[in-house]
């Protein structure tokens, strides 16, 4: 045994024993987080508050799926959307043709996601940078032209009418709105929760190598076709799950889920919220949900006012939000630790 | 001498107080107030490309919601419209829908939403029991297909079959005439614009079976440049051509496809030409295009429709259009019904309003009916007729039978497994 083996030999079980412990924290910050959110609708009568947290599930889910592409990988997926769109219309459409129970329904729609995110991402992770933002996008618009010309599925441009059944399963109808948002919640923080485990797994910083210098993680035998490809259908999972919650919240699926306007929201989602941290983009989701929300209600001119939100965040602050403040507190601790 | 501050509150302290306590008080007389009037909730499409859509719907019923609260609101209950931009996305629509219903208290909901949008109001419509008026979709399914049915849904809007069986035997009765047997079709490619064209040949071919389509172009929705569509049906040599371009995609098309002279070469019929968004800016009109009526103030030709379009262009300084008369049917159709219930509540004007006919300057024959089986609006002005370039515009329009509308239309719904 050489010096530097013995030295990893004794250092391996501490890591571990950390990782172990950051993963109970995380456990227990998810499960707090999700006894918060189960008791809100105890503690307010607004169903408007319900509504919001179900679209922030949803955006949540598909933004921070995003963001494993684009902060953790450096593959910036101009196409993302079409995995929402996927989830929405796979599961509408299993619902109103087949009549299978609910749970059925979802794990389908994530084994055809992850079909068809295999499938194109094969293509697409080989691609760098530029070409690969511009084959997603243009795979997007294809699965958008498909569900648009595929009037006799999909029902074209009108999208999937008549609402989506929903038989109770386990005690759970998701017809009624607490127990939707229930649902709901529990989607995001178990999402968000297996996230961040993918995130601080070594599988997670094999990514964050190849996102820094690719050539050097394939001269130390990391397959980078095969990890790029693997995060590529994990994160469409995600992203599909959120689908899955807006055609719940919907009781529909249109077009303009699988349209590239999502991905650009999805895009500016990661830019308002900051790609560095883990929950960033989950914080951008929050943000935008707001100021499209108070924004729409005091004026018509929304987009003015979100052009002026992105000059603010691209040329004012150069980062997203909780990039914003991490250096900041980073920044105060180092000053009064001196 | 260093002045202090004296302990205890100050002046201004004092005056914050007070202004915060008379609001405090004040307050459950406001909220009263408020309790009294009504609030009516619409979605719509009020930014991007369609926002004349929501622009010109929400004038329809502003126009319209003045009168009702001059006389005294829904049974006593002034009206206050919330108007609100979905930006034309269904997930939107149906979000701000749900908002208004339940952060606003929002009694009553006008969907003056794009076709996709319509349905997701829809749904929120079913979810939540609210009485919902849809004021803008066409698209004939909303209401004729029995899975879509809701009781506390209705249409205040054109049909799109109707527009078909109507433009289909006005077209075949030319088509006689003048001998017109080989005809091409150019249409936006999207649901509206294949659907409609569909039927239309249907019922085209059905009144004159010796018509046969040797051309079909279908440019993109908002394509800016029809040169290849324009030549394509040149080269085709057809008698006729029909479109359902519509807005600026349809005058784009006219002022491209007059440089080939193409309106001097076959009979040309447009269902959507007759609108004043269309009509008043065309640069050269041409002559002699058949058109569908959408809106204008000289058909049906009665001084109660002339007067309603020089009252709205007096206001907003434009002339109404196909949106305005459809949003403001739906406040006309919801003041007589909550008169008849002598009540505000959703329930109560649903009931009133199933088979409710009022007196209506849209009229074909002064009148409208929501008719009651599948809650849509029947008997307003339907017919075709040709262009001249200026106004008028459309001196004469032939009016459209709706007693052969509603024998079709049954026929139609059979065939389509409705019935």
């Amino acid at each position: 045994m050489t010096e530097l083996q013995a030295e990893q030999a004794a250092v391996m079980p501490r890591i571990e024993s950390q990782s172990q412990r950051s993963r109970y924290r995380d456990v227990l910050i998810a499960l707090a987080a999700f006894a918060v959110l189960a008791i809100l609708p105890m503690l307010t009568g607004s169903k408007a508050l319900l509504d919001f947290v179900i679209r922030c599930s949803a955006f949540g889910l598909f933004a921070t799926s995003l963001n494993l592409l684009v902060g953790f990988t450096g593959l910036v997926s101009f196409g993302h959307g079409m995995f929402f769109g996927l989830g929405a219309y796979g599961f509408g459409l299993i619902m109103q043709r087949s009549g299978l129970p609910v749970p059925v329904a979802f794990v389908a729609t994530l084994v055809i996601t992850t079909l068809i995110a295999t499938v194109i991402g094969a293509i697409c992770v080989r691609l760098k940078e530029i070409y690969f933002a511009f084959v997603t996008l243009a795979f997007q618009m294809l699965i958008h032209s498909t569900i648009l010309s595929w009037v006799s599925l999909t029902g074209g441009d009108q999208g999937l009418r008549g609402g989506i059944p929903r038989p109770a399963f386990f005690g759970v109808d998701l017809s009624n709105h607490v127990h939707l948002y229930i649902t709901s919640c529990a989607l995001l923080v178990i999402g968000l929760l297996l996230m961040r485990q993918i995130a601080q797994s070594p599988f997670g910083y094999t990514l964050r190598m190849i996102r820094d210098n690719a050539i050097r993680a394939s001269f130390i035998g990391i397959d980078v076709w095969r990890a790029k490809l693997t995060i590529f259908v994990l994160a469409a999972l995600f992203a599909s799950t959120g689908g899955i919650i807006m055609a719940l919240f919907v009781s529909g699926a249109y077009p303009e889920f699988a349209y590239w306007t999502i991905s650009g929201e999805g895009i500016f989602i990661n830019m308002l919220g900051g790609v560095t941290t883990f929950l960033g983009p989950m914080v951008g989701t929050v943000l935008l949900l707001i100021l499209n929300d108070t924004v729409t209600r005091l004026t018509e001119y929304y987009g003015i006012v979100l052009g002026i939100v992105i000059l603010f965040f691209a040329i004012g602050l150069r980062k997203g939000l909780m990039d914003f403040v991490v250096e900041w507190y980073a920044r105060r601790r180092n000053g009064s630790g001196e | 001498m260093t002045r202090t501050r004296k302990p205890g509150v100050s002046r201004r302290t004092t005056l914050a107080m007070m202004g915060a306590g008379a609001v405090t008080f004040a307050t459950p007389w406001v909220a009263r107030a408020q309790a009294k009037t009504i609030k009516v909730g619409m979605p719509t499409i009020l930014s991007g490309r369609v926002a004349q859509l929501g622009t010109s719907s929400r004038n329809g019923v502003m126009l319209e919601i003045e009168k009702v609260n001059a006389a005294g609101g829904l049974a006593g209950r002034q009206i206050e419209m919330v108007i609100r931009d979905s930006k034309g996305q269904p997930q939107e629509a149906a979000r701000v829908a749900r908002e208004l219903v339940n952060t606003d208290g929002c009694e009553i909901l006008i969907d003056a939403e794009a076709s996709s949008g319509a349905f997701a109001v829809h749904e929120v419509a079913r979810d939540l029991g609210v009485l919902c008026l849809h004021t803008n979709s066409e698209t004939s399914a909303l209401t004729a297909d029995p899975k879509q049915h809701i009781p506390n849904a209705f249409r205040t809007a054109r049909q799109g079959v109707h527009d078909s069986i109507v433009g289909g035997s006005y077209a075949a009765a030319i088509a006689k005439a003048k001998g017109l047997k080989r005809w091409a079709t150019c249409s936006p490619d999207y649901a509206y614009g294949r659907d409609t064209t569909g039927e239309y040949v249907t019922y085209l071919k059905r009144f004159a079976p010796d018509t046969e389509i040797i051309s079909e172009s279908w440019p993109k929705l908002f394509q800016p440049d029809y040169t290849e569509v324009v030549t394509k049906i040149l080269q085709a040599k057809p008698q006729a051509l029909y479109s359902c371009l519509w807005g600026g995609d349809l005058t784009s098309y006219i002022d491209q496809a007059n440089i080939y002279a193409l309106f001097s070469q076959m009979e040309v019929f447009a269902v959507n030409m007759a609108d004043y968004t269309a009509l008043t800016v065309v640069k050269n009109l041409p002559k002699g295009i058949h058109s569908g009526n959408r809106y204008i103030k000289t058909y049906p030709a009665t001084p109660e429709n002339a007067a309603w379009g020089d009252a709205y262009k007096a206001k907003y300084n434009e002339y109404p259009t196909n949106w305005s008369w459809e949003n403001a049917t739906a406040i006309m159709l919801l003041a007589e019904a909550s008169k008849k219930a002598n009540s505000a509540d959703g329930k109560k004007i649903a009931e009133a309003l199933r088979g409710l006919k009022i007196k209506s300057p849209f009229g074909a024959d002064g009148t409208v009916t929501m008719r009651a089986e599948d809650q849509t609006l029947v008997g307003y002005a339907i017919g075709w007729g040709t262009t001249i370039p200026q106004e008028p515009y459309v001196p004469q329009v032939q009016a459209g039978d709706w007693k052969t509308i509603f024998e079709l239309e049954a026929e139609w719904k059979k065939s389509k497994g409705y019935t």
